[in-house]
C-alpha cells in the first residue's frame, strides 16, 4: 500500500512536491503519445473504409444499369397465317418481331443488313410476344405494340458503356447499327425499364436473358442442408467436447484437430466431398444436396469452436446454481448454459452460413460449377450458386456481362448483411446478461 | 484486514453472550482434546445427534493436498460457522458436504462423510438426490437469468415435487416468504431475477435452495457481496431457518460468525484447528492460532 | 427460445420431406469439359432447351483434359454424355475410355479458336513472326551471339528481339500452366517459333523429348505473366498498360474491339475471315465427343448434335459466330454435320 511510486530523492524520501514536478514533466509526453495512438488507430479505420467505399463505388457504379434494361417498342403483327390455335406454342414469334422490325425499316434489304437487324432486338424477344399470345388469344390477326428486350450490344450502346462517336472499326456496333438506334431513339421507341427478367430467370448465355433467380435457389437449397446439418452437430459436439468430455489426451487431440480443421482451405473439402458423397455414396453430382454437404463439412469446425466459445462464457455460478438444487449436469447444461450460449451459437453459425454463401472453391469440386438454366426445384436437382453464377459471368467475353457481374455481387452482399444483420438482431434479442 | 477488532466487539449487538469472560486461560491449550479424532484438533467435534458426520476427510487438488485429515459433526438445527484465513480450506470442506467438488477437473476426496447416517460418497448414492437434501447458497448471488418464479419453482419442477400448478405456486410462495423476499416480489414474480438487488437476489437464491425443502443448507460467505443493510437481513434469515435446517456457513467476518452460529469452527493451512461453541471460541480461544486469528494478529 | 427450436423442428422436417426423390433417372443432357468450348455448348444448350422441349443441358467447365476424365470413367446416369475438348481426344484418355467400357464414341469438330496476341489500341499494332514470339518468351534460347549451346533468353525489349519490333520492355500476359489456352499456345506459337531456328529443328529430330523442353519452356523472370484463367482480366490490365502485351483467346478480342487490337502473326491479323480461312497461324480445332452408349436412355442427345450441327448454330452466319466461334469451311462442316447425326463412330485403339 505504501510503496513508493516515483522514484525518491537523494535523500531516500519522497516528497510530494518533486513527485508533482517529476508527474507533471512526463505528462505532455504521455499524453503525446496517447494522442498518436488514437490518430493511427482513427488513420487505419479510415484506411480501412476507404477500401469498402471504393468497393462499394465501384461494384454499384458498374452494377446499376443491370438492374435496368433496354425495351424496344415494336409493333407485332400477329398474324393468323404463322399463329393460330393449332401452333400457339411452337409458333415462329421470333419471325414476327423480325417482321416487324422490317417494317420499321423498310429500306433495309440485303440479307447481311437484315441479318444486323434482327439483331436489334434480343433473341428472347420472341418469348415475349408468345406470352402475350397464350395469354390473350384474341389477339391473333390484330397488331399489338410491344415492349421487347434490346440485344447485349445494343444495350450497351444506349446505357452508355460503350462510346458512340468512336471510329466505325473500333466498335462492336456498326454506324448502320447505330443509325438505326438513333431513328429509333428518336421515335421513342427505346427506353429502359426495371430489369424484371434479372430476378426472375435462371442462367442464359445472352446478358439481357441471364437472372440469378436460378443461383439464388441454389443458394437457398444448399444453406439450408448446410444449416440444418451443421447447427445441430456443431452444437452437439461443442455441448459434449465442452460440458461431458473427459479432459484427457483424447480429447486435446480432437481439439487440435477441429482448430486446425478450421484453417483448411476449402477446396480440400471439395476434394474429400467428391471422394466421399459422389465415388461412394453416389449422391447426384452438381446437387445442392451434395453440395450442401461439403459446405457443411467446412463450416463444421467453424461452429464447434464459436460454440465452445460462448459455452465458455457462461459463468460457472449458472452450473453451480442448478447443480446445487439438485439439476443432473443434462439438466444443467439444458435448461440453463445452453440457452445463455445459443445466441453465441448462432452468430458463429450464422457467420459461418455467411463463408458458406460465398464459397465457391469447394463447390468446384462437386460439380457446381456448370451452366444451368433450368431453376432447381428441390435438393437433387442440378445447380449452382449465386458466388459460382458471379464467377461464371466474370469470365464471359460478352461486354454485357461485366454489369451483369456487378449486380449479381451487389445482391449476394445483399445476402450477406441481411445474414450478419440476422446475426446481431438475434444477439442482442437472446442475450441476457448476468 | 477487516479483523482489527478487538475479541470484546465481536459479539453482535443484542445477542445474548454467555458473560464477559477473560482470556485468562489461554495458556491452557492441551485440555478436552477430542477423542481419538482429528488428533491436533482442540475442542470436541462431536453433537449429541449429529445430522452429518465427517470423519477423516482429505481433499486433494491434484498432488496439492488442500484439506488435511479433518473432522467434524453438523448438528439438527444449529448453525455452524467456518472461519479462517484466505485459502485455509473452508469452502473446499464446504463443497465437499454436496459434492460439489466433484465438477472440478482434478479434486480428490477421502474419507467419510454421512447425512442421517448415509455415506454421501458411497457410489450406491446418487449426487442428484444428496443435492436435493443438502442445498447451498453460493458467494455471489447466481439466480438463473429467468422470471424470479422460475428461479424458486426450477428445484420443484426438475424434482417433480409439486403434482400440480397450484402446488407448484404455493411451494413458490412459501419458499419466498421463508427467504423474506415474497412482499417484496409478489406483485412482479414473472420478473427476471437478475433485476433484483443484490440482496434481493441473494434472497431469492435461499429461496431457491430452501424450495426443495433440503435438510442441511451450505452457505458460502453470502454476505461478501452484500451491504450491511441487506447483510442484517440475511443474518435475521439465517436464525430464522436454523429453525427448520442445519446451516453450515463459511464466513470471512467474525462477526457475523458471531452474530449467527452456535458453533463455530476455525480452519488454517487445511487444518482444522479448533470447534467449539460461538461464545467460547471468541471469548476462550484455546488454540494459539486462533486467538491470533480472532484478536487481528494475522489473517 | 422455444419457438426457435420448433422452427428448426420445422426446417428439418421440410428437409427431409425433399430428400433424394429417385436419383438414378436423368432427364437432362450433362456435358462436361473445355472452358474454352463452355461458351459455344452452354448457348447450344440454351437454343435447344427452347426449341425442342427438353430440359436444358447441365453444362459444366471442367477443363479439357478433367472433362475426359469424367467422361471416361464408365457407361451410365452418373457420367457424362457428352465432352466438350478444344483439342482432339488423345491415345492414352481413349484407352481409359475403352477400359471403364465408353467404347462407342462419335468426335464432332465444331469450329476453330484463335490464339491473339493483343495490346492497348493506344499502342501501336504489333508485327510479330513466330520466332519472335519463342525468342521474346522461351526461357532458353539458342545463343544470339552466334556461340554454341543454350543460354538463358536475355532480351529485355521486343527491339532486342528484332530490330522491326518497338523499342518496349517485353510484358506479356498470359493464362497459367491449367489453362487450355495455354497450351494451344505453346504448341501453335512457341513449338512452330522454335522449328524456325534451324538448330532447334535439328534438336527435333535427333532428340524430340529435349527440343519440346526448350518450347514449352516459358521465361520465369518476369517478361511473361501468369494473369490466371480470367480472361476479361487480362483484357482490363492491358488497357492500363499500353506496354503490355495479353495472350488469350478471339472471342475476347472479338468483343473489345473498341478497346483492344491484335498483333498480327506472320503478317497475318486475327479476324473472323482470316482465322476461318485457316490463314491466321495461331488457331486450334474445337471439339465435342457423344457417348453413343447413352443415346436413347438420356433423351435428346441426337436432338442436342442436330441442334449443334445447324447452319444456323454453327454456320458462318450462326448464333455461335456471334459468340466467337469460327466455323469449318462449308465443305467440311457438311461432311462432318453428316457424320455426327449418323453417330459415325470413333476407331478405338
Amino acid at each position: 500500500m505504501n510503496k513508493p511510486f516515483v522514484t525518491t530523492s537523494s535523500s531516500g524520501v519522497s516528497s510530494p512536491s518533486r513527485t508533482v514536478t517529476i508527474v507533471q514533466a512526463s505528462l505532455h509526453k504521455r499524453y503525446r503519445a496517447e494522442k498518436r495512438f488514437r490518430l493511427l488507430g482513427l488513420s487505419a479505420v479510415i484506411c480501412g473504409l476507404a477500401f469498402l467505399a471504393f468497393m462499394f463505388v465501384d461494384i454499384i457504379s458498374k452494377g446499376y444499369t443491370a438492374f435496368l434494361q433496354t425495351m424496344v417498342l415494336v409493333d407485332i403483327d400477329v398474324d393468323p397465317g404463322e399463329v393460330h390455335v393449332g401452333n400457339l406454342d411452337q409458333a415462329d414469334y421470333q419471325g414476327l418481331v423480325k417482321k416487324s422490325l422490317e417494317k420499321l425499316f423498310p429500306e433495309v434489304t440485303g440479307r447481311q443488313e437484315k441479318r444486323e437487324l434482327y439483331a436489334l432486338v434480343s433473341s428472347g424477344a420472341g418469348t415475349v410476344v408468345r406470352q402475350r399470345v397464350l395469354e390473350d388469344t384474341s389477339m391473333i390477326g390484330k397488331t399489338i405494340a410491344l415492349w421487347v428486350p434490346a440485344n447485349d450490344d445494343v444495350d450497351m450502346v444506349v446505357k452508355g458503356h460503350v462510346e458512340r462517336n468512336l471510329p466505325e472499326s473500333e466498335r462492336r456496333l456498326g454506324d448502320r447499327t447505330l443509325g438505326w438506334i438513333e431513328a429509333l431513339e428518336s421515335q421513342g421507341r427505346i427506353t429502359t425499364r426495371w430489369n424484371k427478367t434479372f430476378f426472375k430467370s435462371g442462367d442464359s448465355r445472352e446478358p439481357e436473358l441471364a437472372g440469378i433467380l436460378g443461383a439464388t435457389a441454389g443458394s437457398f437449397y444448399t444453406i439450408l442442408v448446410t444449416l440444418v446439418l451443421s447447427f445441430p452437430i456443431g452444437v452437439a459436439a461443442a455441448l459434449y467436447l465442452e460440458e461431458f468430455a473427459p479432459k484427457n489426451r483424447w480429447t486435446d487431440l480432437i481439439e487440435v484437430n477441429i482448430n486446425n480443421l478450421a484453417a483448411v482451405p476449402s477446396i480440400v473439402f471439395g476434394l474429400l466431398g467428391l471422394a466421399v458423397f459422389l465415388s461412394f455414396f453416389g449422391l447426384p453430382r452438381s446437387s445442392p444436396l451434395v453440395g450442401g454437404l461439403v459446405l457443411t463439412l467446412m463450416t463444421l469446425p467453424t461452429i464447434i469452436i464459436a460454440g465452445r466459445a460462448s459455452l465458455q462464457a457462461v459463468p460457472p455460478s449458472i452450473r453451480d446454481a442448478a447443480l446445487s438444487v439438485g439439476a443432473s449436469r443434462m439438466q444443467a447444461v439444458f435448461h440453463h448454459v445452453l440457452p445463455l450460449a445459443l445466441p453465441g451459437m448462432l452468430t458463429g453459425t450464422i457467420i459461418g452460413m455467411g463463408r458458406a454463401l460465398g464459397e465457391t472453391a469447394p463447390l468446384l469440386m462437386v460439380g457446381m460449377v456448370a451452366f444451368i438454366v433450368d431453376i432447381p426445384r428441390g435438393f437433387t436437382d442440378p445447380a449452382t450458386v449465386l458466388p459460382v453464377q458471379i464467377y461464371l459471368w466474370a469470365d464471359s467475353a460478352e461486354r454485357a456481362f461485366v454489369e451483369k457481374t456487378s449486380a449479381a455481387i451487389l445482391v449476394l452482399l445483399a445476402f450477406l448483411i441481411a445474414m450478419n444483420a440476422a446475426a446481431v438482431y438475434l444477439r442482442n434479442r437472446f442475450e441476457r446478461r448476468w | 484486514m477487516d479483523a482489527f477488532v478487538s475479541a470484546k466487539s465481536l459479539k453482535g449487538p443484542g445477542k445474548p453472550t454467555q458473560g464477559d469472560r477473560s482470556v485468562a486461560g489461554l495458556e491452557n491449550k492441551s485440555g478436552m482434546e477430542s477423542q481419538g479424532l482429528g488428533g491436533k484438533t482442540v475442542g470436541d467435534v462431536h453433537v449429541a445427534d449429529p445430522r452429518m458426520t465427517c470423519r477423516h476427510v482429505n481433499v486433494f487438488y491434484g498432488d496439492k493436498q488442500a484439506i488435511r485429515d479433518v473432522s467434524i459433526d453438523i448438528g439438527r438445527n444449529e448453525v455452524l460457522a467456518m472461519i479462517g484465513p484466505s485459502g485455509c480450506g473452508k469452502s473446499t470442506f464446504l463443497r465437499c458436504l454436496n459434492r460439489m467438488n466433484d465438477t472440478i477437473e482434478g479434486c480428490r476426496v477421502t474419507g467419510t462423510i454421512t447425512l442421517d447416517g448415509q455415506d454421501i460418497y458411497d457410489p450406491s448414492l446418487d449426487v442428484v438426490l444428496l443435492r436435493a437434501q443438502v442445498g447451498m447458497v453460493f458467494q455471489k448471488p447466481n439466480p438463473f437469468p429467468k422470471s424470479i418464479y422460475e428461479n424458486v419453482a426450477y428445484g420443484p419442477k426438475i424434482h417433480g415435487l409439486a403434482q400440480s400448478r397450484d402446488e407448484l405456486d404455493e411451494i413458490v410462495e412459501t419458499s419466498l416468504r421463508k427467504a423474506g423476499l415474497w412482499e417484496e416480489v409478489k406483485d412482479r414474480l414473472q420478473q427476471s431475477g437478475t433485476g433484483l438487488s443484490g440482496g434481493q437476489q441473494q434472497r431469492l437464491c435461499i429461496a431457491r435452495a430452501i424450495a426443495v425443502n433440503p435438510e442441511v443448507i451450505l452457505m458460502d460467505e453470502p454476505c461478501s457481496a452484500l451491504d450491511p443493510i441487506a447483510t442484517g437481513r440475511i443474518e435475521d434469515l439465517i436464525h430464522e431457518l436454523r429453525e427448520q435446517y442445519s446451516i453450515v456457513i463459511v464466513t470471512h467476518s467474525m462477526q457475523q460468525a458471531a452474530r449467527v452460529s452456535q458453533r463455530t469452527a476455525f480452519f488454517h493451512m487445511g487444518d482444522l484447528i479448533e470447534v467449539g461453541p460461538t461464545d467460547r471460541i471468541f471469548t476462550r480461544p484455546r488454540h494459539k492460532l486462533t486467538e491470533d486469528y480472532i484478536t487481528g494478529r494475522f489473517g | 427460445m422455444k419457438r426457435f427450436f420448433y422452427a428448426m423442428t420445422a426446417l428439418c422436417i421440410l428437409a427431409a420431406a425433399q430428400a433424394p426423390v429417385n436419383a438414378s433417372a436423368r432427364d437432362y443432357i450433362y456435358i462436361v469439359g473445355s472452358s474454352t468450348v463452355y461458351p459455344f455448348s452452354t448457348t447450344v444448350a440454351e437454343q435447344f432447351g427452347k426449341a425442342y422441349g427438353f430440359k436444358t443441358p447441365k453444362v459444366e467447365s471442367t477443363g479439357t483434359g478433367g472433362g475426359f476424365k469424367l467422361f471416361c470413367a464408365g457407361v451410365g446416369v452418373e457420367h457424362p454424355d457428352i465432352s466438350n475438348a478444344s483439342r482432339a481426344i488423345k491415345k492414352s484418355e481413349l484407352e481409359t475410355c475403352a477400359q471403364n467400357g465408353v467404347k462407342e464414341i462419335v468426335e464432332v469438330k465444331i469450329g476453330f479458336d484463335g490464339i491473339v496476341l493483343a495490346n492497348s489500341k493506344k499502342a501501336p499494332v504489333m508485327q510479330l513472326s513466330r520466332k519472335d514470339i519463342f525468342m521474346a518468351l522461351a526461357s532458353e534460347i539458342p545463343d544470339p551471339k552466334g556461340g554454341a549451346g543454350m543460354v538463358k533468353n536475355p532480351f529485355k525489349t521486343w527491339k532486342d528481339v528484332n530490330p522491326a519490333l518497338p523499342d518496349v520492355k517485353i510484358e506479356v500476359l498470359g493464362p497459367p500452366p491449367t489453362s487450355g489456352t495455354r497450351d494451344a499456345f505453346l504448341e501453335l506459337a512457341m513449338e512452330e517459333g522454335a522449328l524456325e531456328i534451324a538448330s532447334l529443328k535439328d534438336l527435333k529430330k535427333t532428340d524430340e523429348k529435349a527440343f519440346k523442353k526448350v518450347a514449352h519452356s516459358i521465361r520465369e523472370d518476369g517478361a511473361w505473366i501468369d494473369a490466371g484463367e480470367n480472361d476479361n482480366l487480362i483484357v482490363q490490365k492491358l488497357l492500363t498498360n499500353p506496354n503490355a502485351v495479353g495472350v488469350f483467346g478471339f472471342s475476347f478480342l472479338d468483343q473489345n474491339t473498341d478497346k483492344i487490337q491484335g498483333a498480327a502473326v506472320n503478317g497475318t491479323t486475327p479476324t473472323f475471315e482470316t482465322i476461318a480461312a485457316q490463314k491466321y497461324p495461331l488457331s486450334r480445332p474445337l471439339f465435342f465427343y457423344v457417348k453413343k452408349a447413352h443415346v436413347g436412355s438420356i433423351p435428346g442427345i441426337p436432338e442436342f448434335v442436330k441442334e449443334f450441327t445447324e447452319d444456323k448454330a454453327w454456320g458462318p452466319q450462326g448464333y455461335l459466330a456471334d459468340k466467337g466461334l469460327i466455323p469449318l469451311p462449308d465443305a467440311e462442316r457438311a461432311s462432318v454435320r453428316d457424320a455426327a447425326r449418323a453417330m459415325k463412330l470413333l476407331s478405338m485403339p
